[in-house]
């Protein structure tokens, strides 16, 4: 239940994956000038799972956006893993995933998967193996097909293992479930969890589903809007593990209830 | 376009009798239209044969077959130039189009300063600007080839743009997550985006190159299918003329249905929108 952190950086342990400190972002000018963020500082911790919760305006996206460096800060300072996002992103320490799978619709799977491994500056960059990654997203014997011979769900899971082939550290991912059915949502947000174990990878998840940031989250960043600024960094546990069945155990609702009175005292 | 799905797999298994399936499937779907045309040839038959219609005015469809058959040495001999004019007018014509198209892409500088001169030109009647062409370059191929090129132009230069322009904002962010180059981006994105837009074009500048080759021949020409129309016109040559317009209309049928294959061998993905 740590607030934003308005503290000194702590000496202890270990490094923050990401550091925001006091951080703004506007948009347009003069007139029609927009704060969407406002003074906004966290440490995401290295390894963690931060889910981001807020109203629509809050400006969750636009913070994930800059920490990608896909949006220019107007104050403050982002650091990744101790470096600049611009940086961060040439040395491919991040990956991101979109709310559309964004896949090209001209290349099959297993060539979507490379795009990362044909472009960009890759001097020492230790890639994993595509085929691989599919078998762990379970789409193995779907290589060569095109993206509209798959559903909406596969094609998520391919951005997943695209966002995977570069070995990121960190994850970004931007209501990537928000456009799927229920069902493939719950099956998909046990897969990503799994695969959060098995890499190890720091994740930031956009969502605009209460269940969704109770269920992934260890940590549940909450921004309220107008401007976009922090309302709290909520740790969540659950001590018998997360499966799909803790969705209906007691301390499940009493972290969704909580959150969910949080989120309309953020409207 | 629709059907290129199924290819890949059932071209493995289909031996000879999946050929004749095949066509006799092709046929099936087109008997409709072959009908229809059988029909319009019995109706045109029987009037020109049963009003007495001179055949200077309108021959019957037995008279132009035969005037195919007794020219085919003279069709043949004037069908080349003009499918040389045509062809060569649609590379230049595409290839300047699809060029200047990523230029204005790269520069919006260049966009606002060149276009609305592409629009101008656009905007002169091709069959005025045909004798000032031939002023200047002579009768040879050359003011033919601008003519046939300057027709092909214009829709591809304003489909390329668009197509080039078509990748969503979410595949920039990816690339530019990626941290990829320029050219990265036009030969990985902008350039496969644009395939589909592109070959809408080229399909049009397909029969239209045709239109602007023989258009140019007009001009005091003495060799190539638009020589052929005037010289038959003037003679009076009527089943002639009409075989003459019979030719060039299968030039451009034949032109078009390479570039309708070509585009089915390319593009054989559907845009992600269509979710």
């Amino acid at each position: 239940m740590l607030a934003a952190l308005q503290q000194e950086p702590e000496t202890t342990a270990t490094q923050p994956a990401i550091s925001i400190r006091n951080v703004s972002v506007r948009f347009g000018e003069g007139k029609g000038e927009v704060t969407a963020l406002s003074d906004v500082s966290l440490d995401i911790p290295e390894g963690g799972f931060v889910t981001m919760l807020g109203p629509s305006g809050c400006g969750k996206s636009t913070l994930l956006r800059a920490i990608a460096d896909l949006v220019p800060t107007s104050g403050g300072e982002i650091s990744v893993l101790g470096r600049s996002p611009r940086q961060a992103r040439e040395g491919r320490d991040f990956a991101f995933v979109f709310q559309d799978a964004t896949l090209l619709p001209w290349r099959s799977v297993i060539d979507n998967v490379r795009l990362p491994l044909e472009v960009g500056k890759k001097a020492g960059a230790s890639y994993d193996d595509p085929h691989k990654l599919l078998k762990m997203v379970g789409l193995a014997g779907r290589e060569n097909a095109l993206p509209h011979e798959l559903s909406g769900g596969m094609r998520q899971r391919v951005a997943i293992a695209r966002a995977l082939v570069t070995r990121p550290r960190i994850l970004l991912m931007d209501e990537p479930f928000g456009a799927l059915d229920e069902i493939t949502r719950d099956k998909l947000n046990e897969e990503l969890l799994r695969i959060w174990q098995e890499t190890g990878t720091t994740i930031v998840f956009v969502t605009h589903s209460i269940p969704e940031a109770a269920f992934l989250g260890q940590h549940v960043l909450m921004l309220k809007a107008h401007p976009g600024r922090v309302k709290d960094f909520m740790k969540v546990e659950f001590p018998a593990g997360r499966s799909l069945a803790i969705r209906d155990t007691v301390e499940f609702i009493t972290v969704t209830a909580r959150l969910r009175s949080m989120l309309e005292e953020c409207l | 376009m629709t059907h290129a799905l199924s290819t890949p797999a059932s071209r493995n298994i289909e031996g000879n009798e999946g050929l004749f399936h095949r066509i006799a499937d092709m046929f099936q779907r087109r008997l409709p239209v072959i009908l229809t045309t059988l029909g319009i040839l019995v109706v045109w038959q029987v009037g020109v044969t049963v009003f007495n219609v001179p055949t200077f005015m309108a021959p019957s469809p037995t008279a132009i077959a035969v005037a195919l058959y007794e020219n085919a040495g003279t069709l043949w001999r004037n069908v080349q130039p003009t499918m040389l004019e045509a062809a060569l007018g649609f590379v230049f014509g595409n290839l300047f189009a699809i060029l200047l198209a990523v230029w204005f892409v790269h520069s919006p500088t260049a966009e606002r300063a060149v276009y609305p001169i592409a629009v101008f030109v656009k905007a002169i009647p091709i069959i005025a600007l045909a004798p000032i062409l031939v002023l200047i370059f002579g009768n040879g191929l050359t003011p033919k080839i601008i003519i046939a090129a300057l027709i092909c132009f214009f829709p591809t230069l304003v489909n390329m743009v668009q197509g080039l322009k078509s990748a969503s904002p979410a595949m920039l962010d990816l690339m530019r997550v990626l941290s990829a180059s320029q050219s990265e981006i036009l030969w990985k994105v902008r350039i496969p985006a644009s395939l589909p837009f592109l070959f809408a074009a080229l399909r049009i500048a397909a029969t239209s190159c045709v239109m602007g080759a023989i258009v140019a021949e007009w001009i005091g020409s003495t060799y190539g299918l638009g020589a052929l129309i005037i010289d038959a016109t003037f003679n009076f040559r009527s089943a002639l003329l009409y075989a003459t317009v019979v030719i060039a209309a299968l030039l451009a049928v034949v032109l078009f249905s390479l570039v309708s294959l070509a585009e089915s061998r390319i593009v054989r993905w559907k845009p992600a929108a269509s979710e």
